[in-house]
Parts: C-alpha cells; sequence; structure tokens
C-alpha cells in the first residue's frame, strides 16, 4: 500500500506541517473516578489522529476537555502555539475548534443556510440577511465538493447528507481543528466513502482531524496516526504504519483477569432442543433511509447455556435483545423459536407469557420505578401473581420479596423504602430479584453489571452461574471483555449489525474478540 | 344538526325565491323574505325569541323567514348580514352579538335599501330603522314595587344577583333598589350567583344558615330563584319565604308560577312577535318609531292562569 | 443463603424531630391545611353560622359534585395524564338522565346504568385514542370537553330538560320530579346528611379501594411512575390508559346524575368549568400532576379544603371580586404548606 520513499515523504512532509494543538500531562477525575491520568495528545495540521480505546478508557473526557466542557485538574493546552483554556463550548468554538458529535447538532426544522450560520448569523444591525446566508452557505458547501438546495430544511436530507453538512457548519466557522466521535456508525459504504473523500479536502486545506472509532477498516484507511487510551492512560502513539491491527488491540486491551468468584459453568445439556433460536433475524431503524440495526443474525441458545453477545456501539447487539423482547419500534422479521415452539416478538407482555425476560441496561429509566419501594419493584413482572382475583395480596407479595431479596443477599433496612435509596448494585438486584419472580425460561442480559460495585458484580455473576445450572438460556451482553470471557459458554460477536465470528469458551481471548468486534478480519480457529 | 339542516334548506329556497321575486314592494298579496341573525342559540332565552320570531311569522302567509345562527362569533354575524344584502332579502333583523363590529354591515345594509330590526341588544349609532327591546331597569323596578307591595312595605330580603360585569344584571339590580327606596325593605344579604342554579342554592344555603328570619328571595333570573327554593325546601323553610324571579319562560318561570315554587316572576320579553308586527308595518310602507321598549308581564300566583297581567310601558 | 436480611444504618439521623418526619407525610399536612381552613371558618364564622352544624352539612353538599369528579381526576392524574372533558361529560349524562327519567319515564333501574355507560363510554374512548395514537392527553379530551358538549346541546334541543314536557302541539305539560331526583337530593340520618354527600364518599371509597388494593391500583402508579419500565416489564398500559379514563367518564355520569337530580332538570350548559375545580382539588390535596404518587385520601381532604372555602367566602356574603382573589391566596397557602421538603 505505502511505499517507502512515499512514506518518507510523508514524513518529512508531517515534519514541516505546524502543530495545531497540543494537550500536555491532562488529568480528570470524577468524584473517585480517575478519568484521566497525565494523558498527552498532539495534533498536526493537515493530519487525520484516530483516538482509539474500549468504552470507558477516556476518550471522550479528553475531547470533552478540550471542547470546553470539561476543565482538567493538571495539564495544559496549546492552541496554535497559545497556551488557552476553554471555560464554555462557545469559547473552544470560538478559537476554532469544532466537535462533531454522533448526535448531530442540527435543527431539523430549519433550513440548510440557516444551520450553517447558527450562532454567527450574518445580520446587519439584528436583521438577519438571508441572501447572504445562503451564499455563503453554497459557498461552503461547494468547497466540500457538495450541492444541495440550501433553502430546503434539513431534515428532509438524508443523514449522510446531513453529517456533511455538520462538517460544513464547522467549517464555517473557520475551525481548523475538528474532532469527529463515530462519524459513520450510522452510514452505509457509499457514503462513508464520501466522508473519507471530504475528509481529504479537508486535510488539503490544513486542518487537523482528531477521528474517533471502533473500526480496524477505517482505521487503516485514513489514520495518519494513531492513539490509544486505556483505562485513562496515554498508551501510545505512533504512526499507522508503526502499529499493526494486532498489536493495536493488545495496547487497547490487557486487563487482568480477575481470579476470585470464577466458576466453571457446567456443559450445557446437549441433547435438548434449543431454548431459544433465532434465523434470519433482522430490525429495521425506526428512521427510514438508515441501515438495518440487525442484518440476518442466527444463532441457538440451550437450556443451561450462556451465550455472550459481544459488540460495540453500534453492533445492534442491545437492539437484538430488546426486538427479542418486543420492544423495538422499527420492524422486525425473521423466525424465532422458544424451546421448538415459534414465537413473534409483539409485546413485552407477549414476550413475559412466553417466558422470556429482559434486564435493560438503563435500570433507572427502563428498569424500576424509582417512587415504589423495593417489593412493588420486586414483584412488577409478576403482578398477576399476587393479586387473585385482581386482589392484591400483600403478605403474598412481602413474602416473594423477601424469599427473592435473601437469594440475592439484597442490603436494604426494610422492602417497604423507596428503590431510589439504594446504592447501584442494590438496585441492579432489585431488577433481578423482578424478572426471577416473573419464573423465565430465557434471560435477557444488557450490562447487568454496569454501574454496579465489585462485591456485587461478584455476587451477581454466582447468580448467572446459579441459573444457568438451574437451567435457564441466557444471553449476556457487557462491554468489559474479561467479564464477558468469564461468563460466557459460547460467544457471537456482531459488527454493524451482522455476525461476523462466533468463539467456544476455550478459544475466546480478549484480543480475538475486540479484533472482531471492531471489524478485523478472524484468522480461523485452530 | 338541526339548525344546520334547519338553515341550509330554507336557504336554498329562499335564495331562488329572491331570484325570481321581485325586489320592489308591490301589494300586499306579495311574499316577502325576511333574513334573521340571532347571535346565538345557546342560550335558552334565544332559542324562545326565535320561536316567539317564527310563530308570529308562520301566523302570516306572506312572509318566508330564514334564520341563521351566528354561534356567538361577531364575524359570523357581519357575514350573515353581508348575505342577506347580496341575496336580495325584504328586511333583515338582528340580535347582535356585540354593538361596534356590526354596527356598519346593519348600515350599508340600510344604505342598500333594506330595512333593518335590532332586536334585544344594540349598534351604536343610528344608521337603523328600529330597535326593540327590553328595559331591564323598568324590569328590576317593577319587581322591586311589587314586592313592596306584596310585603306591606317592609321585610328582610335576599337578593341573588346575577353576573354583576353584564348588562342585566346590574340594570336589574339597579332597577330593583330603585324600586324599593323609601320603604322599610331591607336586604339582608346579596351574592353573585352568575344565573346559575346551583350557584343560586349554595348562597342560599348560606343565607338560611345565617338568617332565621328571610321573607323574601328576589333573583336575577327564574332558575336562580328555583335553585334558592330548593335550598329553602331542603330547610325545610320554603313556606316561610316568597320567591321572586325574572324571565319568565313559558316552561320554566312560567311553570314555576303555576306551581306555586315562585310568587312571582317578570317576564324578559323577547320581543319576537313585535318585530314581525313591526317588520310587515315597515314593509307596508308605514312609519315605525325609532325605538320601542316593550314593556313586561308580571306572572303571579293568582293571575298565572289569565295569562298575567302587563306593567310598565309598551307600543 | 436464608432469607435473613442485612441491615444498614438509616440514612437520616437517628433522632429526628417528629413533627418534621411527620411534614414529609402528604396526608398529614393536607389534613394540616384543611385545619386551618376550619380555624378561619371558627374565627369568621358569619354571624354564628359556622357554628351550625347544618352549615356543614351544606358545606359538603356543595362540593360533593366537585368532589366525584375529582375522584376520577385523581386516577387519571397519577397516570401522568389529564382530563379536560369531565365537566361536559357530567353536562351530557345529566340531560340524558333527564330526558330517560323525566320525559320517557324509565325506571331509575334502566336509566342510571344507561347512564353511566355513556359516561364511560366518552371516558374509554378517549381512553382508546391517547394509548393507540400516542397523542397528548391534554388535547385528545380538550377534543371530548368540546365534543360531548355539542352532544349535550344536540341532545337536549338546546334547552334545558324539566319537567315541562312540550307537546306534539307546542303546549306544554308538567310532570312530577321523578322519586328518583327526590331520592337523590334528599336527606338521611335526620337532616344530617344529604344523599348526594353519601354518594361522594362512596365513591371516595371505591376509588381508594381500587387504588390501594387491586391490580389495577398497582398497574396506575408504575405508569405514572416511570410509563416506559412499566411497559418494559409487562403492564398493560395501553389497556389500563382506556380503564382509567373510562373511569373518569363514569365518575363524571355519577355527577352528572347527581347534578340533574339537585336542580332537577338536565341543563346541557351545566358543569361548565367544573374540571378545572376538579383539578385544582386533586392538586391542592396534594396529588402530583407528573403522576406516580398521591392518592384519594389526599383528594377528600383536597374537596373538603376546597369546598369549606367556598363556604366561609359565602357566608360571610363576601363580595364577588374578593372571593376570587381570596381563594386564589388561599389555595397558594395551601400549596406552600404542602411542598415536600424532602
Amino acid at each position: 500500500m505505502v511505499t517507502a520513499s512515499a512514506q518518507a515523504h510523508a514524513d518529512e512532509q508531517q515534519a514541516e506541517n505546524h502543530l495545531l494543538l497540543r494537550m500536555s500531562g491532562i488529568s480528570k477525575s470524577f468524584g473517585a473516578i480517575r478519568a484521566l491520568k497525565q494523558v498527552d495528545f498532539d495534533l498536526r495540521a493537515g493530519e487525520v489522529h484516530v483516538l482509539a480505546g474500549e468504552n470507558g478508557a477516556g476518550k471522550s473526557t479528553l475531547i470533552k476537555i478540550l471542547g470546553g466542557v470539561h476543565q482538567p485538574e493538571e495539564g495544559q493546552i496549546h492552541l496554535r502555539g497559545r497556551l488557552l483554556r476553554f471555560h464554555s463550548p462557545r469559547e473552544a468554538a470560538a478559537e476554532g475548534v469544532a466537535i462533531i458529535h454522533q448526535e448531530l447538532s442540527l435543527v431539523p426544522a430549519m433550513s440548510v443556510a440557516d444551520n450553517i450560520f447558527l450562532g454567527h448569523e450574518r445580520s446587519a444591525g439584528g436583521w438577519l440577511r438571508y441572501a447572504e446566508q445562503q451564499r455563503g452557505a453554497l459557498e461552503a458547501l461547494g468547497r466540500l465538493g457538495l450541492d444541495v438546495d440550501v433553502r430546503q430544511t434539513v431534515g428532509t436530507f438524508p443523514i449522510a447528507t446531513q453529517q456533511l453538512i455538520e462538517i460544513t457548519k464547522a467549517l464555517a466557522l473557520d475551525a481548523d481543528v475538528i474532532v469527529m466521535d463515530e462519524p459513520t456508525s450510522a452510514l452505509r459504504e457509499p457514503e462513508v466513502e464520501r466522508l473519507f473523500d471530504v475528509i481529504g479536502e479537508l486535510k488539503q486545506r490544513g486542518c487537523g482531524i482528531i477521528y474517533i472509532t471502533h473500526k480496524l477498516e477505517e482505521v487503516y484507511r485514513i489514520a495518519d496516526r494513531i492513539t490509544v487510551l486505556r483505562d485513562g492512560d496515554h498508551i501510545v502513539t505512533a504512526r499507522m504504519t508503526e502499529l499493526p491491527a494486532d498489536a493495536l488491540v493488545r495496547s487497547m486491551v490487557g486487563h487482568d483477569l480477575p481470579e476470585s468468584a470464577r466458576t466453571v459453568a457446567e456443559a450445557p445439556l446437549s441433547s435438548q432442543t434449543a431454548r431459544l433460536a433465532i434465523r434470519d433475524f433482522s430490525v429495521q431503524a425506526a428512521r427510514r433511509g438508515l441501515r438495518p440495526l440487525v442484518d440476518r443474525v442466527s444463532f441457538e441458545v440451550r437450556a443451561g447455556e450462556i451465550l455472550g453477545l459481544a459488540g460495540l456501539a453500534g453492533s445492534g447487539n442491545s437492539d437484538l435483545l430488546s426486538a427479542l423482547f418486543g420492544a423495538q419500534r422499527g420492524r422486525v422479521s425473521g423466525h424465532v423459536r422458544i424451546e421448538g415452539q415459534p414465537y413473534r416478538p409483539t409485546s413485552p407482555r407477549a414476550a413475559i407469557r412466553r417466558g422470556i425476560a429482559l434486564v435493560t441496561n438503563d435500570r433507572q429509566r427502563t428498569g424500576l420505578i424509582l417512587g415504589m419501594n423495593i417489593a412493588a419493584n420486586m414483584t412488577l413482572a409478576s403482578v398477576a401473581r399476587v393479586s387473585p382475583a385482581g386482589w392484591l395480596n400483600f403478605a403474598h407479595e412481602m413474602q416473594l420479596a423477601e424469599r427473592v431479596a435473601g437469594d440475592l443477599d439484597l442490603r436494604a433496612a426494610s422492602l417497604t423504602q423507596p428503590v431510589a435509596t439504594l446504592s447501584g448494585g442494590n438496585q441492579q438486584k432489585v431488577v433481578l430479584g423482578k424478572w426471577l419472580n416473573a419464573q423465565p425460561r430465557v434471560l435477557l442480559l444488557d450490562e447487568p453489571t454496569r454501574g454496579v460495585d465489585v462485591g456485587a458484580k461478584q455476587e451477581i455473576y454466582q447468580l448467572m452461574n446459579r441459573w444457568s445450572r438451574a437451567g435457564h438460556a441466557i444471553v449476556l451482553i457487557t462491554s468489559e471483555l474479561p467479564e464477558l470471557l468469564m461468563m460466557s459458554d459460547r460467544i457471537i460477536v456482531m459488527h454493524r449489525g451482522k455476525v461476523v465470528a462466533g468463539f467456544d469458551r476455550a478459544e475466546a481471548t480478549q484480543e480475538r474478540v475486540l479484533h472482531a468486534a471492531m471489524g478485523g478480519a478472524v484468522a480461523s480457529s485452530e | 344538526m338541526r339548525t344546520l339542516l334547519g338553515t341550509t334548506i330554507p336557504i336554498g329556497m329562499a335564495l331562488t325565491l329572491c331570484l325570481t321575486a321581485s325586489c320592489e314592494r308591490k301589494a300586499q298579496t306579495q311574499v316577502f323574505t325576511i333574513g334573521m341573525s340571532q347571535c346565538n342559540l345557546g342560550e335558552p332565552w334565544r332559542v324562545q325569541m326565535n320561536a316567539d320570531v317564527k310563530t308570529a311569522a308562520d301566523k302570516r302567509p306572506n312572509i318566508k323567514m330564514v334564520f341563521k345562527d351566528a354561534q356567538n362569533d361577531t364575524l359570523k354575524q357581519r357575514a350573515h348580514v353581508e348575505e342577506f344584502v347580496s341575496a336580495g332579502v325584504d328586511l333583515i333583523i338582528i340580535s347582535p352579538k356585540e354593538a361596534a363590529p356590526l354596527t356598519e354591515p346593519v348600515a350599508k345594509a340600510v344604505q342598500a335599501g333594506i330595512p333593518v330590526i335590532v332586536l334585544d341588544r344594540r349598534v351604536l349609532g343610528a344608521k337603523y330603522t328600529c330597535f326593540i327591546g327590553a328595559d331591564n331597569k323598568l324590569i328590576g323596578r317593577e319587581a322591586g314595587k311589587w314586592i313592596v307591595k306584596k310585603l306591606g312595605g317592609k321585610g328582610k330580603v335576599v337578593e341573588l344577583k346575577g353576573l354583576m360585569t353584564s348588562t342585566p344584571g346590574q340594570d336589574r339590580h339597579t332597577g330593583f333598589r330603585a324600586g324599593i327606596e323609601g320603604s322599610e325593605i331591607e336586604v339582608i344579604f346579596e351574592a353573585d350567583m352568575k344565573w346559575l342554579e346551583p350557584d343560586a342554592r349554595k348562597e342560599m344555603e348560606s343565607a338560611l344558615a345565617r338568617y332565621d328570619q328571610i321573607d323574601l328571595v328576589y333573583a336575577h333570573n327564574d332558575p336562580g330563584a328555583h335553585g334558592a327554593y330548593l335550598a329553602a325546601k331542603a330547610a325545610g323553610r320554603e313556606k316561610d319565604i316568597m320567591f321572586v324571579g325574572i324571565d319568565a319562560l313559558p316552561h320554566e318561570g312560567v311553570m314555576y308560577a303555576k306551581q306555586g315554587i315562585l310568587d312571582a316572576t317578570l317576564q324578559y320579553p323577547t320581543g319576537g312577535a313585535e318585530a314581525i308586527d313591526v317588520a310587515l308595518k315597515i314593509l307596508n310602507g308605514e312609519e315605525v318609531p325609532k325605538e320601542i321598549t316593550l314593556g313586561s308581564r308580571i306572572f303571579t300566583t293568582e293571575n298565572v292562569e289569565a295569562g298575567g297581567e302587563s306593567i310598565g310601558s309598551g307600543p | 443463603m436464608s432469607g435473613e436480611l442485612k441491615s444498614i444504618p438509616s440514612l437520616s439521623p437517628a433522632h429526628e424531630a417528629w413533627w418534621r418526619e411527620a411534614l414529609r407525610n402528604p396526608i398529614f399536612t393536607a389534613a394540616v391545611a384543611f385545619g386551618l381552613v376550619l380555624v378561619l371558618g371558627l374565627i369568621f364564622s358569619g354571624d354564628g353560622a359556622f357554628y351550625k352544624w347544618g352549615t356543614h352539612r351544606d358545606a359538603l353538599r356543595q362540593a360533593s359534585v366537585y368532589g366525584i369528579l375529582a375522584c376520577g381526576m385523581t386516577v387519571v392524574i397519577i397516570t401522568a395524564g389529564i382530563d379536560l372533558s369531565v365537566g361536559s361529560v357530567l353536562a351530557l349524562v345529566a340531560v340524558s338522565f333527564s330526558i330517560l327519567s323525566i320525559h320517557w319515564g324509565w325506571s331509575p333501574w334502566l336509566a342510571i346504568p344507561a347512564c353511566l355507560a355513556v359516561g364511560t363510554a366518552c371516558g374509554a374512548v378517549t381512553g382508546g385514542i391517547i394509548a393507540r395514537f400516542a397523542i397528548q392527553p391534554f388535547i385528545v379530551t380538550l377534543s371530548m370537553m368540546v365534543f360531548a358538549r355539542g352532544m349535550a346541546k344536540y341532545v337536549s334541543g338546546g334547552m334545558k330538560v324539566s319537567t315541562a314536557v312540550q307537546g306534539a302541539d307546542g303546549t306544554y305539560s308538567y310532570v312530577d320530579v321523578p322519586g328518583i331526583f327526590r331520592l337523590i337530593d334528599s336527606r338521611l340520618l335526620g337532616e344530617n346528611l344529604s344523599v348526594v354527600s353519601l354518594i361522594f364518599l362512596a365513591c371516595v371509597v371505591v376509588s381508594w379501594i381500587g387504588l390501594s388494593r387491586l391490580r389495577w391500583g398497582r398497574y396506575v402508579y408504575a405508569i405514572g411512575g416511570n410509563e416506559a419500565a412499566a411497559r418494559l416489564s409487562g403492564v398493560p398500559v395501553g389497556v389500563m390508559k382506556v380503564a382509567a379514563y373510562g373511569l373518569a367518564g363514569l365518575f363524571a355520569a355519577v355527577a352528572g346524575i347527581c347534578q340533574a337530580a339537585q336542580e332537577q332538570q338536565g341543563d346541557p350548559e351545566t358543569g361548565m368549568a367544573y374540571e378545572l375545580s376538579a383539578i385544582a382539588i386533586v392538586v391542592i390535596g396534594g396529588t402530583n400532576l407528573m403522576g406516580g404518587r398521591g392518592g384519594i385520601g389526599l383528594t377528600l381532604l383536597g374537596t373538603l379544603i376546597i369546598g369549606y372555602i367556598e363556604k366561609i367566602l359565602s357566608i360571610n356574603a363576601v363580595a364577588e371580586a374578593n372571593r376570587l382573589m381570596l381563594t386564589g391566596a388561599i389555595i397558594v397557602a395551601a400549596v406552600l404548606i404542602q411542598r415536600r421538603r424532602v
């Protein structure tokens, strides 16, 4: 691909290109959590610098500091040679730093021209000069090779075009430090190509681009340099050519595997028909024009088995589980069988009737009713059980709640206290208790240990083991790779809605899983 | 629904008639088309007004009525007047929602040669043919005088007032006070019951709780008087108290008088029948007064079967 | 592990002033607010009228129709919704009940269930539209408010439906007030309690049982507390919304029957703005408009607070303008007393 002489030429070029941005020794903590520890990062004009790392590595914190949302406790930022401190996003924008988030900041109901000049309208004495704005917008778009009707409202354009409009907006601000956060997560192939062309244009103009992505194929297409963060530490910064994919992945991973509480799951009973079997399962996005969230996925889970469903943000694994539970808005197609019987996911109520339980990844928003007490939350999915003929039997409810609370080792002063007063770990136990009481056959767990302290995590792992021994089929999503490897009997990896890899327990390693999740080619298993 | 059907079919017929009939006044055997615009048909009293007009018109074979309901919308009512003018009706009767917005359309109609009778509520200025209306001050005064006579010049009276931000309420109040002036009638309790029966009942309950002796209740409308009666009945004191109301609609106030619930009710005339009389005079080329103040009738338990007694001046 | 619960030390300091803790209980604060209103009445007793039992009996009577509406409104508000149509449904049922009982001579055993069905149907339609099409309750119930009012006027021909029956030839004949009307508008216990007050209290009891003892009550609180979590836990959100608004319609029908009996007629214009009073009662009682908490006990106290404020102003013959200002001020004071200072 890149010849030696071309690389040397590029090196010289880079050395000449001046330094746009230098962040040195940046540290930031949130309470007890140290998000960034003495991190260095720099950006040159005309380069694409990829910022890589797992969830929680510190990438977004670093970008938020650059964008003026947070203030660092230690460290300095030099922008074009000047020592600066941004106290607000407006200040950062004024200094030529533009951040393009995954959620675009365009106003759908306003026209393209108005959006491009939002915040710095062309006006004379308070009167907007529409004609001038339209001309300016056309010009800015033209520089990127775009041709759209600037009077049309932004919302009518497809996402890909909106993204390009957002980039134009950044340019109209005369930004030369441009941060792109997962820009291709919603795009199709041809649109990704267009974006890369535009990035090339930007490089030509001397802009520096910080590009955050999980996808290996993109890293190796456009990166000039790569920086890896892990757990708040700066691990490595190197030119793309000096950091091949496996080395990249290895530097991203690297936790110690926790020793305690690791139990070997019993071998699933292979003679039975699968508890849960899906074939060609697809889920369309709720908005039109986007690629499918889940694209013809097939797998089986047997009784007593824990299937790990790995994938990074945007891979579609969470959407898959919520679609199986009947909670997705987009159209669902494919075949699903529960214990051999066909099943159509129409609503959560129907799913619960068939014995499916879904532990969502956001317990405060979708898992608990904070105003109610623990016992009521624990019986929320099985109210019919504690209300014969419609009359609530409080004694029975308390009995069920106490039994489950004991099983889960829930720590609370009383079961009649509101759940809002519990710690994260205990709240998660309440959610698990709710589903236990619903007597499910298939458990779909989406990040069951998120926001849970170490001790409670161990207890939840033990719980999962007990469940699988009892014969439940479990599908597990977790962004913590060690946890995934420890608990799963089998792992399948999703990337952009499709299944890209499958591993047995024996052959799975963190690197292999992450590599596949980032879209890298999978070597055939031994 | 009914009113919609009730207006579209006659309009269709009326328009065809207007196109074929001549616009000049000829012999009395000619059929006259009269357009009537009512500000709303939500108030039973206005329903009664239209009914009175219709009854009077039905008796005259040479009158064709076209009724329009403005549903309390002044813009709609302006449109009514303009529609009547372009359809070329022979006369317009209008009970306006508000004076100012309807003044000019009415003036234009008169200019176009169509006489306009204004009923119950006024327009501004003098550009109309005839105004027919009742006088609430007079009615209130007559009520006061009758009460003074009935109580022999002294007694304790409760006044239950209609919405005091409206002219009828104010007039029925000031008229009443003028009527009892000089006597020893004492108004021991007064409250604004906003023309509503349940509210009148509540206020009467308070009055009953507070005063052991009440001789008479004067309410600005019959529903109010009825509500007061029910409160007194529940307290077992209805026989000791007399009740006087205003409006005297045949199936409401007059009925209450017949049943002995009200000792007296004063009619607030709609002027519907008079409007048709005056309309025919105008159409026959006669002179009519600019202002006609309707008289009222008082219905008491004694004279109600005989059809009441007229009071105050009339045409 | 056996079912032994581990306790942790309470998060709040061990010795908390008893009154501070009591103030966090909404029933307590509502009762305090009501107590203060009673004190006001004792002071401004209207020449001693406040000391007579009749005044209290009447205060309860006049507040009953509003209170019945407020019971249904409480259920709807707990689901984080609102129902602006109850005043109009009340009118529709008042008119219907009068036509059935007075003009058509139906027995109350037929007329009452028929009218309750009419009210419930209006509510169920509203709830169905809200649930199926996910439109804001404010808009849907506003539309029903207009529609039901129109239906009331249509069904009644725009006139009050009273004991004066118009014959085919236009003359009026007069019938007696039906026995059921007299029964509802009478008193029990030796003239000490109005029947409508009893009906109101019965509605309170029924609502209380439903909300705190029945399965659907649990569902109602869940939907108001967190609709997404409730749906994802298998709560039948759609059905429950239809039921909640249907219940509000049912109570509006009960109120309409009581109103017709007390007016001895069916007035299509009755009940105007009653829904606002019902909402005020619920809010003053202490139930949160955001949903998920509150209850009927609070609504009962709210009804008493509003009813007594009106009564005190009435026996003191306060002028109308002053009444409005004072009512507003007292309501603000009552709400401030109940602010949760947790």
